[in-house]
C-alpha cells in the first residue's frame, strides 16, 4: 500500500537531510503507528505519502504508484483514496456537521442523493448521530476530531493518515478517538497515525515506526513507544 | 475541465456568494468595467457614426468646380464642352447659387434664412463631377483647377481626409485612454478575486486535502470574475442605448438632417459585438492572474 524505499528529503540544498535512507512497506489492512519526537520527520513523511512534497532521493510507492512521476492532475485522485485526520480538525468551523460532511463528498461530484444517504451513516459510526446540524464552532474538542475522522472517512479512502490527532485531546478522549480509528482498521482500512502520545502506542500495541532526526530507528510488530529508548 | 450539473450550480452559488461577502471591491471591479467599457463603446459610437457619415460625403460627391463670379458666359460655356468632352468623367451636373442655397437651406433650416435675394447669395455656382474610377479624383481635381472660370477647386476626397483625420484622431484618443483603464479593471478583478481566495484560504486548503481537483477550485473564482465583467459590460451597453437614443432624437428635433447617423439597431449590434466579450474577457483575465499562484494542487 505504501512502500518507501531509500528516501531522502531536504527542504533546500543549503539544509541537512530531514529524512534519510527510509525503508519500510505498509501492506493493506495495517495499523502503524509513527513515532518520535518533533522534528523527526513524521509530518514530512506524511506529506510525501499524500504527495504535498516530493522526496529528494528515493522512490515512495502508494497505492503502487510512485508518488515523485505521478502527473500533478492525478493528485487529487490519489487524495479522495486517503483520509486525513489533523491535530488541529481542519473543519469549516462556521459550517455544520452535515456541511463539512457534505463538502468533502461533493468535492468528488458526489451527488445531493449520496450525501443525503451517506452523512447520517458516517455520523453514526463516530458517534455523533444527532450532531448533524450542530455548527462545528459549537462542538467540543473531541466531537470536532470526531467529525475529522468522520470526514476522513466519508469518500470510502483506502488509507487513513492522522497526524498527531489527539495532540489538542485530553486522554480520555483520545482514547475513545484512537478506538474508532481501530474500528475503522478492523473495517479493513490501512491507518498511519503519527503521534508522540507515548500511552497510547504503549496500549494498542500496534506496528510502530520510529523516526528520529530524519533516520528510521526502529520498526517493530506490536511495540511500544519505549521501544525507541 | 468536465463540469456536472451539479458541480456547476455549486459554482455559480459560491461565485455569487462570494460577490455579495466582498461587496465594495465587487462594487469597485464592476466600476471600473462599467467605466472602460462605457468609453469604449462612447468612442465606437463617435467612429462608427465618423465613418459613416464619412462614406456618405464620399458618395454624393466627388469633385466641385466652383465658378469665378466675375466669369462670362463664353468662358462658362467653354469650361462645360470641356468638361463634357473629358473622358474620365462620367457626370457633369451645374447647380446655379440659388440652387445651392436651397439644398443648403433644406440641410440646415432657418439658419440660412436672410440670405433670399440673390445680390446677397454668398454661394457660387458650381459644376458638380463624378468620375469614372473613384481612385482618379485627386488627379482630374488637379487637372481641372487649371481650366479657365474655374475659381477653386472641391473634392470629396478633401473632405473625406479631413473627417478620416479626424476619426483616426479619435480612434488614438480613445485607445490610450482605454488601454489604461483595462489594465486597471484586470488589476481590480484580479484584486477582488485574491481577496476572495485569501479569506476562503482555508476551505481551498481542506478542499485539497480532500482531493478537489484544481478545476473544482477554479471555477467558482473565474466565474466570479465572469460575473464581474458580464455586469461590466451590461451596464454600458443599457446606458449608450438610452444616450443615443437621446441623440437621435435631439438630431431630429433640432433639424440637423445633415448629420446621417446609424440607427440604433445596427450600432447597438457592434457594441454588443465587442462589449461583451471584452467584458468577459477582462473579468476571466483578471481572475486567471489571481488563481494560479494560490490554486495550485
Amino acid at each position: 500500500m505504501v512502500e518507501a524505499s531509500k528516501i531522502y528529503h531536504r527542504y533546500d540544498k543549503n539544509s541537512g537531510y530531514a529524512l534519510s535512507n527510509i525503508n519500510f512497506i505498509i501492506e493493506r489492512g495495517e495499523f502503524v503507528f509513527l513515532v518520535g519526537p518533533s522534528g523527526a520527520g513524521k509530518s514530512t513523511l506524511l506529506k510525501m505519502i499524500i504527495r504535498e512534497i516530493i522526496p529528494t532521493k528515493g522512490i515512495l510507492k502508494v497505492f503502487g504508484h510512485d508518488v515523485a512521476r505521478m502527473p500533478r492532475h492525478r493528485v487529487p485522485y490519489l487524495r479522495r483514496n486517503i483520509g486525513m485526520v489533523f491535530q488541529d480538525f481542519r473543519l469549516l468551523e462556521e459550517r455544520t456537521a452535515f456541511e463539512n460532511l457534505a463538502f468533502a463528498m461533493r468535492v468528488t461530484g458526489a451527488s445531493n442523493r449520496d450525501i443525503r444517504r451517506r452523512v447520517p451513516y458516517v455520523l453514526e459510526m463516530v458517534g455523533l448521530p444527532d450532531k448533524a446540524d450542530a455548527r462545528v464552532c459549537d462542538l467540543s474538542g473531541g466531537e470536532q476530531q470526531r467529525i475529522g475522522l468522520a470526514r476522513a472517512i466519508i469518500n470510502r479512502p483506502a488509507m487513513i493518515i492522522a497526524d498527531e490527532p489527539t495532540g489538542n485531546l485530553d486522554p480520555d478522549i483520545s482514547f475513545e478517538i484512537m478506538h474508532i480509528l481501530r474500528m475503522i482498521n478492523l473495517r479493513g482500512t490501512t491507518v498511519l497515525v503519527a503521534t508522540h502520545d507515548r500511552e497510547i502506542v504503549d496500549r494498542l500495541k500496534k506496528r510502530v515506526i520510529h523516526l528520529e532526526q530524519g533516520r528510521l530507528t526502529l520498526d517493530e510488530e506490536k511495540g511500544a513507544y519505549a521501544g525507541a529508548l | 475541465m468536465p463540469v456536472r450539473y451539479n458541480g456547476l450550480l455549486y459554482a455559480c452559488g459560491e461565485a455569487l456568494r462570494s460577490l455579495g461577502r466582498n461587496k465594495w471591491m465587487t462594487i469597485a471591479s464592476v466600476g471600473v468595467v462599467v467605466v472602460t467599457l462605457l468609453m469604449l463603446g462612447g468612442f465606437m459610437m463617435v467612429n462608427l457614426n465618423l465613418e459613416y457619415i464619412t462614406e456618405n460625403v464620399k458618395e454624393q460627391v466627388e469633385i466641385v468646380l466652383y465658378l469665378d463670379d466675375e466669369s462670362t458666359l463664353a468662358e462658362r460655356n467653354e469650361l462645360r464642352e470641356k468638361l463634357l468632352a473629358h473622358g474620365s468623367l462620367e457626370e457633369v451636373r451645374f447647380v446655379s447659387k440659388s440652387e445651392a442655397l436651397q439644398r443648403l437651406r433644406k440641410q440646415m433650416g432657418d439658419v440660412v434664412d436672410g440670405y433670399e435675394g440673390r445680390e446677397d447669395n454668398p454661394l457660387r455656382d458650381s459644376f458638380e463631377l463624378k468620375t469614372k474610377h473613384p481612385e482618379l479624383v485627386g488627379a482630374v481635381a488637379e487637372e481641372l483647377a487649371g481650366y479657365p472660370a474655374v475659381a477653386d477647386v472641391d473634392y470629396g476626397e478633401a473632405t473625406v481626409e479631413k473627417l478620416f483625420a479626424a476619426t483616426r484622431a479619435v480612434q488614438l484618443v480613445g485607445l490610450i485612454l482605454m488601454l489604461g483603464l483595462a489594465v486597471t479593471a484586470v488589476f481590480l478583478i484580479a484584486h477582488t478575486i485574491r481577496l476572495t481566495v485569501f479569506i476562503r484560504r482555508r476551505e481551498i486548503m481542506i478542499m485539497k486535502y480532500v482531493g478537489a481537483t484544481n478545476w473544482f477550485i477554479r471555477w467558482p473564482f473565474l466565474l466570479e470574475g465572469l460575473m464581474i465583467g458580464l455586469l461590466g459590460a451590461a451596464l454600458p451597453l443599457g446606458a449608450l442605448y438610452y444616450t443615443y437614443q437621446a441623440s437621435l432624437e435631439w438630431v431630429a428635433a433640432n433639424n440637423l438632417m445633415f448629420l446621417t447617423l446609424l440607427p440604433i439597431p445596427i450600432i447597438m449590434g457592434e457594441l454588443v459585438k465587442y462589449l461583451l466579450p471584452l467584458g468577459t474577457g477582462l473579468g476571466i483575465l483578471g481572475s486567471a492572474f489571481s488563481m494560479d499562484q494560490f490554486l495550485r494542487v
